[in-house]
């Protein structure tokens, strides 16, 4: 006997029969009927518990991603204190202008003239007939450190940023952070202008700094001119701290990054913090022949521009890491050897 | 027509060995490269193995349950092995387009041996015999060509199939005085899995979109399909079906467009994956009905069902690919009410002769079957002729949709949307740039900065120059013409490889698309 369960629709039609587990062996109906009602709620607990394990799993898409991140809490373990640096300010360096030093407006000789220096590119030459230019620049603030590891950190922890590789901030908290884009450069920079302005509105700021993000002052990346100046003064001094190489003053032809600010440097222009070497730093300049100027940056809209990087890093020999030397790299480019550094310009 | 052959009933404890070896093959391909590559597709892999190795030992262990098992009968079943040779045909041409589809091949493979351990089990667990044929490859064929679950959720693809047979086996009713399965196993399946997913707002975790988008990725994929339709045509006699159900699509797309001024589907008027799906997943002589009105009936409610669903997918925000999953399963359940409503002959009364041959069963008139694919021949002829299959397709072209999308037509600045990021997803740098303007500035879509912001990095990374500038600058909006990678990129209807296209070429071609930058480079040129 067939055990089987009848289900009326309706009195014209066929019966709709759903059959029990046991329909090999004779038995009694209301047994069928009891098993068929047991496979039934074994099905429908098998499709909730599908349903279930659908509900709970993670968006896999990048969209969906960086939409959970942004609530998903502290991602980046950070720690509860760092020498010089202040945790709850983003964790920038623990004085009244946040690490910002001034550089005074003003010209300064920018690249590089090869009877002087001798290890410089042709990329460097002014053009023009002149083998160095003379920008001049309005007062602007540059970071003294580069940006840390601590710093992404906070970033990451509190804007649900994508970190699309885990290497970022994997390095000690102090240490600059590298295999980061162009683009999370941008995003960072965008992020801690928000974050300080918030903070200067707030009165949380020292009056100086909080002064200048009332009057329209942004955090940004540097342009190149803005870093070569920052780095070599207006003197035209080939390395931060003079004309000769000297690996006392930096972090270079070495095998890793070391904490930012390691390297005691008080005859480096500004008292900037590894301007040569650790890693090389992101500007907001795409990589174009000199004569430089900020003005031209939308005729490389039709080229798949380089973004320029300056200073260097750990790895390089004293070339590499002179101020005047000019890197490129793709707007995607996550590298080990690179960084970044914020600036303070007028709006 | 149907067409099988039968050897005796055997009846051997040995047989029960044969779950185990289902099982064990499958754990010999979990140490295949390519589910080594991920842990816990390599776990569900060992699952599935566990499931039939644990149920089979339970057979042989529990002397009643082993008493009524281990009977097989082999029927071989020109439905099952006919099918199974058309779907695999449309994976071999389709794969050669789209690489990941051969990369599944060794989780196709488990997925049927699966099949085969799973149906086997539950006859023997009920004291039948098993059938052993080609049946269980059709139905993971079926499943396959539209929904294969993400490696990290690839267990859900085993309980898919799990799903189905249970649905085959315990969800029956009487039709024509014998029991009989309700709902098509494959069709079931991907129906209540498509369903959950969708509700669960999880449809990121299978492949369904790309198995949609990259259909057509592979040259006349319309003219393949169609092909191996008329083999399914000739032997089955699922005609109507398929011919109802395409020309109802194609009529009320054509209807769609006249009033509203945009193309209802994006890609064509009847997209690849529907057109699939007509073919391969409604025509199940079992689940289908029997006579010829009964069986264009069926056709036309599954146009308006996919036609419909598009709609209401869309506005629910949730994938349109479902749309042709989601009705199979309702209208396997409105079979019995078509054969009633068309064996009653209520309406009927007023038609002549033909009318009488109409409702008789479809076997009995082999030659009228071939009128039929006669008719369904000249149809698909006029379509590809008049460019509405293979050939390009107004639906593709941005520059058509940023103008609907000005002029306010439909919902054209939804299609925009969506069409540039189908772009964006294949690398066009351009069409990302696009979205995220789009997003940032809110005029044609809610502002999402996060997310324009996102796009615009995207495309800056793809090394577009405008987008790291906006970027840059929020304030502005920086746009220029696509490159010409960017074209190769979205001129690919069709599947073309354009990457080696020249310029001139390209440019005609983007000139053809509506592109008004290339036809003035084009008249500069001349």
């Amino acid at each position: 006997m067939c055990a089987r369960v009848v289900v009326r629709l309706s009195e014209d039609r066929e019966p709709l029969v759903t059959e029990g587990w046991s329909g090999r062996s004779p038995g009694d109906p209301a047994d069928a009927a009891t098993r068929s009602t047991g496979v039934v709620i074994a099905a429908v607990a098998l499709v909730a518990l599908s349903w279930l394990a659908l509900a709970l799993a993670p968006d896999s898409d990048a969209e969906g991603r960086m939409r959970d991140a942004a609530v998903a809490g502290p991602r980046v373990p950070l720690p509860s204190a760092l020498a010089r640096f202040r945790p709850g300010t983003a964790w920038l360096p623990d004085d009244p202008m946040l690490g910002f030093e001034e550089i005074p407006g003003g010209p300064f000789v920018m690249g590089s003239d090869p009877a002087r220096d001798s290890l410089s590119f042709d990329v460097e030459w002014w053009g023009n007939g002149r083998v160095q230019g003379q920008p001049d620049l309005p007062t602007f603030y540059m970071a003294r450190y580069e940006v840390t590891v601590a710093q992404y950190g906070a970033f990451v922890n509190a804007s649900g940023h994508l970190v699309l590789d885990a290497r970022a901030v994997q390095a000690p908290p102090d240490h600059p952070v590298t295999w980061i884009a162009w683009t999370d450069a941008i995003a960072y920079a965008d992020w801690l202008d928000g974050e300080l302005r918030a903070r200067a509105d707030a009165g949380d700021l020292d009056s100086a700094i909080a002064g200048l993000l009332r009057g329209g002052w942004r955090v940004t990346h540097p342009t190149e001119a803005q870093w070569e100046k920052a780095a070599r003064g207006n003197d035209g001094r080939i390395y931060p701290w003079g004309d000769t190489p000297d690996p006392g003053f930096a972090n270079y032809r070495a095998r890793s990054t070391t904490a930012v600010g390691s390297f005691d440097c008080p005859s480096c222009a500004h008292g900037l913090s590894d301007m040569s070497g650790n890693v090389w730093e992101w500007t907001i300049s795409p990589y174009q022949p000199y004569p430089f100027t900020d003005a031209d940056d939308a005729e490389t809209m039709r080229s798949e521009a380089l973004w320029v990087m300056r200073g260097g890093s750990f790895g390089d020999p004293e070339r590499m890491i002179r101020a005047a030397n000019r890197g490129g790299a793709d707007p995607g480019a996550r590298r080990p050897f690179i960084g970044l550094r914020v600036a303070l310009v007028p709006g | 027509m149907s067409q099988s052959s039968a050897t005796p009933v055997e009846r051997s404890v040995a047989n029960l060995v044969m779950p185990l070896v289902l099982g064990g093959t499958i754990v010999a391909l979990a140490h295949s490269a390519r589910v080594q590559s991920s842990t816990l597709l390599t776990q569900s892999f060992l699952g599935a193995a566990g499931v039939l190795g644990a149920w089979s030992l339970l057979l042989i262990v529990v002397p009643t349950l082993r008493q009524a098992s281990g009977r097989i009968e082999t029927t071989l079943r020109a439905q099952h092995y006919i099918q199974a040779f058309c779907q695999f045909s449309v994976y071999a041409y389709w794969g050669w387009y789209w690489r990941p589809v051969y990369d599944m091949g060794v989780l196709i493979a488990a997925q049927i041996l699966f099949a085969y351990g799973f149906s086997m089990l539950l006859s023997w667990s009920r004291g039948r015999l098993y059938t052993l044929g080609f049946g269980p490859i059709p139905i993971i064929g079926s499943i396959n060509l539209f929904l294969w679950f993400r490696d990290d959720w690839f267990y859900l693809q085993f309980l898919m199939i799990a799903v189905g047979f249970l649905g085959k086996e315990f969800i029956r009713w009487q039709r024509d005085g014998r029991s009989a399965h309700i709902f098509n196993p494959s069709a079931f399946a991907l129906g209540l899995f498509s369903l959950v997913l969708i509700a669960a707002g999880s449809t990121d975790l299978t492949w369904g979109q790309e198995i949609a988008s990259t259909l057509t990725l592979a040259p006349r994929i319309y003219l393949f399909l169609f092909l191996v339709g008329l083999v399914v045509m000739y032997f089955f006699e699922i005609t109507l079906v398929a011919g109802s159900a395409a020309a109802v699509l194609f009529l009320l797309s054509a209807a769609s467009f006249q009033i509203t001024g945009v193309p209802y589907f994006i890609d064509s008027e009847i997209p690849a994956a529907v057109f699939l799906g007509l073919h391969l997943l409604i025509t199940d002589p079992s689940t289908s009905p029997r006579t010829p009105v009964g069986k264009t009936i069926f056709g036309a409610f599954y146009g308006l069902g996919v036609f419909g669903l598009y709609a209401l997918l869309g506005a629910m925000g949730a994938p349109t690919f479902y749309d042709k999953l989601l009705c199979v399963p309702l209208l396997n359940l409105s079979v019995r009410a078509i054969d009633h409503f068309v064996r009653s002959r209520k309406w009927t009364e007023a038609w002549t002769a033909a009318t009488d041959i109409a409702a008789r069963p479809v076997w009995i008139s082999p030659r009228l079957n071939l009128m039929r694919m006669a008719v369904w021949i000249l149809f698909f002829g006029v379509m590809s002729m008049t460019g509405r299959t293979d050939g390009q397709h107004t639906g593709d072209a941005v520059p058509f949709w940023e103008q609907a999308c000005a002029d306010g037509r439909g919902n054209a600045c939804e299609r925009l949307i969506q069409l540039e990021a189908s772009y964006c997803g294949d690398n066009s740098a351009w069409a990302c740039n696009e979205l995220g303007l789009h997003y940032r500035s809110g005029t044609i879509t809610e502002v999402d900065a996060e997310l324009g912001r996102s796009y615009l990095a995207r495309a800056c990374e793809l090394r577009y120059q405008p987008a790291c500038m906006n970027l840059l600058e929020p304030s502005r909006s920086v746009r220029t013409e696509p490159r010409p990678l960017d074209l190769r990129l979205m001129l690919r209807e069709g599947g073309l490889n354009l990457m080696q296209m020249e310029i001139p070429a390209l440019l005609d071609r983007a000139c053809a698309h509506e592109w008004s930058f290339a036809c003035q480079r084009i008249a500069s040129r001349s």
